[in-house]
């Protein structure tokens, strides 16, 4: 089995008097795509704040290659490896294609401000702009490379997120639900495309609400109730657990 | 090497002119340049980094006074003067921007409106040392290796620092520095999620460029051969502001159309509607603002796009 990139251990976090996460354990493995499920106020966005570093944890631990990444700051945590995308699209609006995937690759430049302003770092530039090409293809945007994105469809922000988190080189990359408003056409694309980021190697979390896109595309499936985990195991476990049922599926997990 | 010659041509032209323009329009001509290197970095900061600061022409003024302050109050010697004014430049940005950009862009906004204010304060209460309400007067710049430089070829001197002002930002601007400013303005929270450090960005965007406003303030010190509180007070600050949106936020080329045009503009208005050119500015501003939010340079996009 590869190792484990990301490990959560026994976290917890409040909101006044509502307990959003609930003593929650699961690990994510390299290369490994896993499924993060649970009805509306189920705690999965809240945890995927919590690893991003946009909220901080009342209890527990949140470990990442072996270390400890609880407490630290949004950027910190992209510097890291951990790179992500937003629910709902969130564009760099006066900015190209291409450049948008290009802040994606903040982290990873090397060149100081120094050899900016003296001229130095223009090799560097363009092999970063040639790997951003190459994700702009990887997502198939390639004809929209130098568009205004603010023509993007939203599908098409879509892939963009994906391609600009890519670009920050991830170890993880965190999805929040990538299939929130896409056509069937599109939806066939993007479980391509997350299907080719993991066999490179790279460990997807996955929160989605749209069980029909998930559970054919997830090695392992975790399932929220109420800030809790409730199941966890292959989609064909989750499909006949009985309580998955009863939380969440209303029976409806054959499927169409 | 193909780009080292085209700024050469370009400093060859920008400063060849003035040979040819009579005392006036070369005094005209220096001082729209100053305008426009002060567009252009007031533009990295409101147009590609979205800070909105009015003390940008404060530290223009920080510049013009330290030097003067510095070569004939204290008599320290002219490149350890020049040091000096970019040293207490960036020493003021630091502490005006550090602790306001951790708030809302609201309290930057405020912080150096503040400081403009306090700037004009200073030179007006500063008594020997900045002249008082009367400023400073009857200097000179020190010959450099023996010669006195004026006239056109002070010019000169003018558009090296505008060139250098432009160097920097297009450098800036076409590096990860620049994209993460641009993020920054456009969706902080996904900057941040990208790795950029929102603060960190934000500080340096605004201390570099007022530095680089506090070089062009150095190098006006010597263009009247006095200083004194009104120049520097807040209608200036507004009227960058205002050059930079007619225009075209954003745009290296915006700014300095939009500074050449308002500082000209007036030149041309006074004989006609007298001191009334700054209601016409306030309607040019908001008919940009209403109708062409892009600015003049909006305009030439719309009419190359097919």
């Amino acid at each position: 089995m590869p190792p484990a990139v990301l490990e959560l251990k026994g976290l917890s976090k409040r909101f006044g008097g509502l307990l959003a996460v609930s003593n929650l354990d699961f690990e994510v493995r390299e290369g490994e795509i896993l499924g993060v499920i649970g009805p509306n106020g189920a705690g999965k966005s809240t945890t995927f704040n919590i690893i991003a570093g946009v909220y901080g944890a009342d209890a527990g631990s949140v470990t990442f290659g072996g270390k400890p990444i609880a407490g630290l700051a949004p950027h910190q945590i992209a510097a890291l490896g951990i790179l992500r995308t937003f629910q709902h699209n969130r564009p760099f609006s006066g900015m190209t294609v291409a450049d948008n995937v290009m802040v994606g690759a903040h982290t990873r430049f090397r060149s100081g401000l120094f050899s900016v302003l003296l001229g130095n770092s223009s090799d560097e530039e363009a092999q970063r702009r040639q790997q951003a090409d190459e994700l702009v293809a990887f997502v198939g945007l390639s004809e929209l490379r130098d568009a205004d994105v603010t023509t993007l469809s939203f599908g098409q922000g879509r892939l963009l997120e994906i391609a600009r988190a890519l670009a920050g080189e991830p170890k993880l990359i965190l999805l929040d639900e990538p299939a929130a408003g896409l056509t069937p056409a599109e939806l066939e694309r993007l479980g391509g495309i997350i299907r080719g980021i993991a066999a490179r190697g790279i460990a997807v979390l996955l929160i989605e609400h749209d069980m029909h896109f998930l559970l054919p595309l997830a090695h392992r499936v975790v399932v929220l109730n109420f800030g809790a985990k409730i199941a966890d195991g292959l989609p064909e476990e989750i499909r006949t657990n009985p309580a998955v049922m009863d939380a969440y599926l209303g029976g409806s997990l054959a499927p169409a | 090497m193909k780009g080292a010659l085209r700024w050469l041509a370009a400093f060859a032209l920008l400063a060849g002119l003035p040979f040819l323009m009579g005392g006036y329009y070369n005094d005209v001509y220096r001082k729209m340049l100053l305008w426009v290197a002060l567009a252009l970095s007031y533009n990295f900061l409101f147009g590609i980094c979205g800070q909105v600061a009015f003390s940008h022409f404060a530290f223009y003024g920080v510049g013009a006074y330290s030097i003067v302050i510095f070569l004939f109050q204290f008599h320290i010697p002219f490149p350890l003067a020049v040091l000096l004014g970019v040293a207490l430049c960036v020493l003021v940005a630091l502490a005006v921007a550090i602790p306001s950009t951790r708030l809302e862009g609201f309290y930057l906004a405020l912080a150096t409106l503040a400081l403009a204010q306090l700037f004009v304060v200073v030179l007006n209460e500063g008594g020997a040392v900045t002249g008082g309400p009367g400023g400073l007067a009857n200097y000179r710049l020190p010959d450099v290796l023996g010669m006195r430089i004026a006239g056109p070829w002070y010019t000169a001197v003018i558009v090296f620092v505008l060139l250098f002002t432009l160097f920097v930002l297009l450098k800036l601007d076409r590096s990860w520095f620049g994209r993460a400013c641009r993020a920054v303005r456009d969706n902080p929270e996904a900057a941040a999620a990208m790795g950029v450090n929102v603060a960190r960005t934000k500080v340096i965007a605004f201390t570099l460029t007022s530095a680089l406003a506090g070089i062009a303030g150095m190098v006006y010190a010597f263009v009247d051969n006095t200083v004194n509180p009104p120049i520097f007070g807040l209608d200036n600050a507004f009227l960058i502001l205002f050059m930079v949106i007619v225009g075209g936020s954003g745009r290296h080329a915006g700014a300095a159309v939009g500074a050449a045009l308002l500082f000209l503009l007036p030149f041309f208005l006074s004989p006609l509607v007298g001191h009334h050119h700054v209601l016409l500015f306030g309607v040019l501003v908001l008919a940009a603002i209403l109708a062409a939010p892009k600015g003049l340079i909006g305009f030439y996009d719309a009419s190359r796009r097919p």
